[in-house]
């Protein structure tokens, strides 16, 4: 027993004719066989739609539908299914002379869902052998911003108890896709297995910063490394090193360390450490008196381009 | 071999002088040796038009349109087709690479 037909057209059992014609016009014109070629699903919805159609657009056969005195797969066939549509034709001998001469370029999308359909048709057709790749497995794996940047090796539990061994390379970033070939789904056939696409999740560091290559570090300095310099240790993302401060360095200057930032495909980032000196916490009478006598002495005005340009 | 006769006899609604309006707009092209000569093609593509306008509405000036489309898909399809055909000729790892290659171009 089919549907209700007016439902097939989307239409209320009040609507009229004119109604009806406009509700089949809108579907078939979207599911019309030879606008569709190829498409299966859309001819059966049109036949569907044509069968409605031709009930509900016979006055005579509409009144009996509405009483129930036919079923909505009708007593005869409609017309419509005997119809030869052109596709059948149009890709023999005959139909070539109208094909279009168009050239296309960009095929593969077409060309891969027809390489698709025939692999999926491949069962019934007999003869032809199919070998289907197996698909995709996707995993998500978390790792902290230190194993991100100096590469790591990571163990993945799968969900059916095996595991994944994963080789994380040297200045992953966050969102990265790693492809493992051939760890995905088994083929089917002669087909190869898919493979595991791992989405990398780098945390944050508290410390360290990264953009792209290089890495940025804030290193607070006391007002008397900066006026006199000295040689400051320094975390970077492979232990500590040993960096000299020159005398009067300011807040927001920063030294390059060359070749201290993450070592991706054979090129290294630098470190860039930004100063940032700090006072005391608590301001003793010791430096307030310095302070008031330096300032009698060598006042200075950090504010000069300032006031120039604003 | 079917005659303007036959065409008109066998689709509803048909009269001889749409079938030629169409022959002229080259909508349909029939062999013309020893005058017109429609093969089964020709009548399934002179019912395409007349359901085209009849049944579902379209303006006489949207069959070309139409047309062109459906020629293009057609001529479209029988290039993959080749394509295909001349692929499942391939050896087996050979095609593997060639499937392997066109889903990673879906992938983009």
């Amino acid at each position: 027993m089919a549907e209700d037909l007016y439902s097939v057209l989307g239409v209320a059992k009040t609507a009229n004719a004119d109604g009806i014609t406009k509700a089949y016009r809108r579907l078939a014109k979207k599911l019309h066989p030879d606008l569709n070629p190829g498409d299966a699903e859309a001819e059966e919805k049109f036949k569907q739609v044509s069968h409605a159609y031709s009930i509900l657009n016979d006055e005579d056969k509409r009144a009996q539908y509405d009483r129930g005195e036919i079923d909505a797969s009708g007593q005869e066939r409609p017309q419509q299914q005997q119809q030869q549509y052109y596709r059948q034709y149009a890709g023999g001998p005959e139909g070539a002379r109208y094909h279009s001469a168009a050239g296309y370029e960009d095929i593969s999308d077409l060309f891969g869902d027809m390489f698709a359909r025939e692999a999926a048709a491949g069962g019934r057709g007999g003869g032809r052998r199919y070998a289907m790749r197996g698909q995709d497995a996707q995993y998500r794996l978390d790792i902290s911003f230190l194993d991100a940047v100096n590469g790591t090796k990571q163990r993945i539990t799968l969900p059916d108890g095996g595991t994944l061994d994963v080789a994380i390379p040297p200045g992953v970033s966050e969102g990265q896709v790693l492809r493992l070939k051939g760890k995905g789904m088994p083929g089917m056939g002669e087909g190869p297995p898919g493979d595991a696409l791992v989405e990398i999740s780098v945390k944050s560091h508290p410390v360290f910063k990264r953009e792209g290559n290089d890495i940025t570090v804030e290193l607070p300095i006391t007002f008397d490394e900066a006026v006199l310099g000295g040689k400051i240790e320094v975390p970077t993302i492979v232990g500590r090193v040993s960096v000299t401060v020159p005398p009067g360095s300011n807040t927001g200057q920063t030294l390059r360390l060359k070749g201290r930032g993450v070592k991706s495909k054979g090129r290294a980032g630098d470190q860039m450490v930004r100063l940032n000196v700090m006072l005391p916490e608590t301001i003793d009478d010791d430096l307030k008196s310095f302070a008031k006598k330096w300032r009698e002495d060598h006042g200075y005005d950090p504010r000069r381009t300032l006031k120039e340009q604003a | 071999m079917l005659t303007e006769q036959d065409i008109v006899a066998r689709i509803h609604h048909l009269t001889v002088t749409r079938l030629r309006v169409w022959v002229t707009q080259g909508y349909i092209k029939p062999a013309t040796e020893a005058g017109q000569r429609f093969s089964e093609a020709d009548l399934a593509r002179a019912a395409l038009i007349c359901n085209l306008e009849d049944e579902l509405g379209f303006a006489e000036d949207d069959v070309p349109v139409l047309l062109n489309l459906i020629d293009q898909i057609h001529g479209l399809r029988s290039e993959l087709r080749g394509m295909v055909e001349a692929v499942d000729d391939l050896p087996p790892d050979v095609r593997t690479t060639v499937r392997l290659r066109i889903e990673r171009g879906r992938q983009g």
